[in-house]
Parts: structure tokens; C-alpha cells; sequence
């Protein structure tokens, strides 16, 4: 069933919905235009992701995403504005334009190409299931039948639903509370990234994750409302120049104590 | 100003749609019973003469209503597991509703006992009524149908709330909703979805508060007034 919304069809649903007011959209423009015209940029980022995007000891937001975005907002000369979201509100916050850009460590795949515009890739993750020494997990598998948590929206909560079907999913809303289940001994088996693992390990310091085995490295991309040619442009040129420079790479080893790949900016083209 | 609404997507999920529905529904039928119990025990410890009784109900109350619930989740779930007793998700959801509602139901409770005149408790003290009788027949149940309507108002209210579970990864109807919205990224469309649902679950709710009123108010049933 497919409804096209124009005026008629919204104010009949508004009379019966009063929240149909929720999709009024902005009239398309052109966000590049309206970002050099206003001096102001506003940019997404997932907080409570370690290495890329968290609250330093001052409480002021940092990692590799965020100062991703600083370096964007200072070479586009606008005032940065940063949108601060949970990761399952990422696609919906580009989606009704609650940002201008996002930069989420969002993982570049068909399903959301078709929701969302994406640059080409600013950075790596590689995702990972990962467990307590005693479980013997070497595969997908190997899950059936146990209990494995994830952050909700994540290509990791894709993976193992289509992966190991049977297996009990425990879904969170943010990497932070994923964190904590793990922390305080709710969970035995996660699938996330390294970064997040590396947090979970810092806090458990007797009782260790290991690496079962490895999903995939994803190509993260910036991610903008469809039809934003002109800012997908501007953004994918900086990618690549930061990149060349090495300006890119120097504040990514910052934060991931790693090389960003060789081939990174020639990837999903 | 154009956006393509488009149900279709959500076709496949309606199963997963009617699980979560089931859950919320479940968590909410043992949340009123429990929460009903405690919380009428509650509103007579907190009338009680011993001091130490009515001050630590009243303790009780004041944390529950003064913290937000997902605080107080996150503390049954989180904080119990790292002092090692592992809860299961719907367990830990189940006792944080209980413990949250029962402190708003003790309230209102305690608000219907208020209104019974002492001159009626001392005409059935007169009558040699023994206390529990006298507890029953002329304090509570005059007292619960009085504050009735705000009961059922308040156990509508926890059954919404029940939404925030799903920060505990309980796959009810909002975890689901969530779930779909991130798979289809259909997110518009997946709460015009859920709103109706929880609506209908409302009502549910209120119909089955509607009967067991028949039920325990023959007063009411044969008089149909309210007290």
C-alpha cells in the first residue's frame, strides 16, 4: 500500500493523525548554498562509540568522528553544530534533514544507499563477535541457540539476524549500553567492533572478551540526505584531499593507534 | 513538499509486530496484578499507627516518584547484574514496573482510604466488626471504587511507559518498532504503525479494568452510580 503525500492527502490525514505534521520536510535547497550562506554547519555524530565519538574526562565530545567533523566545518568556514544522536537514530536524522551531514561511523551498504546519499569512505571498523574464553565460537553457527548482544541499527544486528538465525538476539539501543551489559555480566557474547571491545576489556579487566572471529571491515562513509549533489561533492573532494595530505590519516592513528588503508578512498566507487 | 508513505515494507514484520504486542501486553497484565497488591499494602503501611511502618513506605513512595523510570531500570538491570544476581530481561522489566507502579498505586489508594469518614469505621467498630472485616468491607473497597478511574488511568500509563523496557533490550512493542524502522529505515511509517497498536492496547486495558469493575463493585453494577 502506497500513499503519496500532497497537500490533500496530509490535511485528511492530519485531521485524523495530528502528527502527520512530522513529515513536513523543508522544501528542497540546496544545503552546500545555504551552509556557506548561514556560516553554519549542522553534523551528526553517534556519541557513546569509543575512540570514535565519546565524552572526554572534561565531558566535552571527542574522537576521531568528531574531530572529523571539526576539520570539515573549519574548511567549509562555518560555525560547527554538532547533533548529537544514538546510533538506531541515524539513518532517520539524515533521512528528515535533522542534520546537514552525518558522520557516524555509518558503514556504506545497498539497504541504506537506497535511503541515503553517501561520500566515499573517511574510515574503517572492522566488527567482530566476541565472547568469554569458555564459549566455543568460531562461526556464525556456532550462535544457534545462545544469547549475543548488539547495538540496534548496526550492520553487526544485520549480520548475525541473517547470519545465525536461532540464535537469542539481545538488541541495545546505543554502543554505551552495550557496554554496560557487558560490564556488569549480563551478556557473554557481543558482536561489535574493536574499538567498543577495547572499552569492554578496559572495564573487565579479569574477565577478558576474546575475538571469536571476524565479520567484516565496513568502509564508513559521511552520509547526507538524498539529492545533495553539491555538498556530496565538496565532501567527497575534502575526503580526498585530506586523505592525500595525510591531514585525514594523522587524526584517525590519533584516536585508533592504526593506518587508515592504502586503497581507502578508491573503495566503493 | 512530497513524501512517498509506503506500508508495503512493513508487510513482512507484522508477525514480529504482534510478538511485541503479546510481550507489552504480558508485562503489563503482571505488572497491574503485582502492582495493585503491593501497592494496596502499601497505602495501609503507610495509614499504619507504627511509625517506622508509615516512614518507610513513605521513603519508598517518594524514591519511585521522584526518580525517572528509566533510572530505575537501568539500576534493577545493570546494577544488580554487576553485584551479581543476573536477572532475566522481562524479570528485571517485570519488578522495575512493579516497583514503579506500586508507589503511584499506593498513592491514590491512600487518597480513596483518606476520603472514609471515621465515623463510618467507628459505626462498624460499634457493630463488633474485627479489624480485617472492617478493613475490607468498609475501608478498601468503598476506597477503590472511589479512585477507580484514577487507578485505571494510572495502570494506562505504566502500560505506556512499558516502552522504555526496550532499553533493556525486552523485544516489546517499541524494541520492534525500532528493530523494523532500522531494517526497512520505513521510520515514519513504523510509528503511524505502533500508535494505533498501543492505542488498541490501551483500550484493551481499559475494557478489562471496565469488567473486573463489574465485578468487585455490585453497588455500582446494580446502582450505576459512583459512590
Amino acid at each position: 500500500m502506497t500513499i503519496t503525500l500532497n497537500r490533500r492527502t496530509l490535511l485528511a490525514g492530519a485531521a485524523g493523525f495530528g502528527a502527520a505534521g512530522l513529515v513536513a520536510l523543508p522544501a528542497q535547497a540546496d544545503s552546500l548554498d545555504d551552509i556557506k550562506k548561514n556560516k553554519k554547519v549542522r553534523i551528526a555524530v553517534a556519541m557513546g562509540i569509543p575512540l570514535f565519538a565519546y565524552m572526554d574526562a572534561g565531558l566535552n565530545p571527542t574522537g576521531s568522528d568528531v574531530e572529523t567533523a571539526r576539520l570539515i566545518a573549519k574548511a567549509l568556514g562555518a560555525e560547527l553544530e554538532l547533533v548529537q544522536i544514538t546510533n538506531a537514530a541515524r539513518v532517520p536524522t539524515v533521512q528528515t534533514r535533522k542534520a546537514d551531514i552525518l558522520i557516524g561511523s555509518l558503514a556504506i551498504t545497498p539497504e541504506r544507499k537506497r535511503a541515503i546519499d553517501f561520500t566515499i569512505p573517511y574510515a574503517t571498523l572492522d566488527i567482530i563477535v566476541a565472547g568469554v574464553p569458555s564459549l566455543a565460537v568460531k562461526e556464525y553457527k556456532d550462535l544457534i541457540g545462545k544469547r549475543i548482544g548488539v547495538t540496534r541499527a548496526t550492520v553487526n544486528d544485520v549480520m548475525v539476524t541473517q547470519n545465525a538465525r536461532g540464535a537469542e538476539i539481545v538488541r541495545f539501543e546505543d554502543d554505551a549500553t552495550l557496554i554496560t551489559a557487558v560490564v556488569s555480566g549480563q551478556l557473554d557474547l557481543v558482536s561489535t567492533q574493536t574499538a567498543v571491545l577495547a572499552s569492554m576489556n578496559e572495564k573487565r579487566p579479569n574477565n577478558r572478551l576474546d575475538v571469536k572471529f571476524v565479520q567484516q571491515e565496513l568502509n564508513l562513509g559521511m552520509a547526507l540526505p538524498k539529492g545533495e549533489e553539491p555538498l556530496k561533492a565538496w565532501l567527497n573532494d575534502w575526503i580526498r584531499t585530506a586523505f592525500n595530505s595525510g591531514e585525514l590519516n594523522t587524526m584517525f592513528k590519533k584516536f585508533h593507534d592504526r593506518d587508515l588503508p592504502k586503497d581507502l578512498i578508491n573503495r566503493e566507487t | 513538499m512530497r513524501y512517498e508513505l509506503d506500508f508495503s515494507a512493513l508487510a513482512d514484520y507484522w508477525p514480529d509486530f504482534l510478538h511485541g504486542a503479546i510481550v507489552t501486553l504480558q508485562l503489563t497484565a503482571i505488572a497491574t496484578v503485582l502492582g495493585m497488591a503491593i501497592g494496596t499494602l502499601c497505602a495501609i503501611g503507610s495509614r499504619s499507627k507504627r511509625r517506622w511502618l508509615s516512614r518507610a513506605v513513605g521513603i519508598y513512595v517518594e524514591i519511585v516518584r521522584n526518580t525517572p523510570f528509566l533510572i530505575q531500570i537501568f539500576f534493577l538491570y545493570f546494577g544488580l547484574a554487576s553485584a551479581g544476581i543476573r536477572l532475566p530481561v522481562f524479570t528485571a522489566a517485570v519488578i522495575a514496573m512493579v516497583f514503579n507502579v506500586a508507589a503511584y498505586c499506593s498513592e491514590i489508594i491512600r487518597a480513596g482510604m483518606d476520603t472514609v469518614h471515621p465515623g463510618q469505621i467507628e459505626a462498624a467498630q460499634s457493630l463488633g466488626m474485627s479489624t480485617p472485616t472492617i478493613y475490607w468491607d468498609v475501608i478498601l473497597r468503598p476506597a477503590i471504587e472511589r479512585v477507580y478511574p484514577a487507578l485505571t488511568g494510572q495502570f494506562v500509563l505504566m502500560m505506556l511507559s512499558s516502552s522504555v523496557a526496550s532499553q533493556i533490550s525486552t523485544e516489546e512493542l517499541t524494541a520492534v518498532a525500532n528493530n523494523v524502522q532500522s531494517f526497512t529505515f520505513r521510520s515514519f511509517e513504523t510509528f503511524v504503525a505502533i500508535a494505533p497498536m498501543y492505542l488498541a492496547l490501551a483500550g484493551l486495558l481499559k475494557l478489562g479494568f471496565w469488567l473486573f469493575g463489574l465485578v468487585a463493585f455490585p453497588r455500582r453494577r446494580r446502582l450505576g452510580t459512583a459512590l
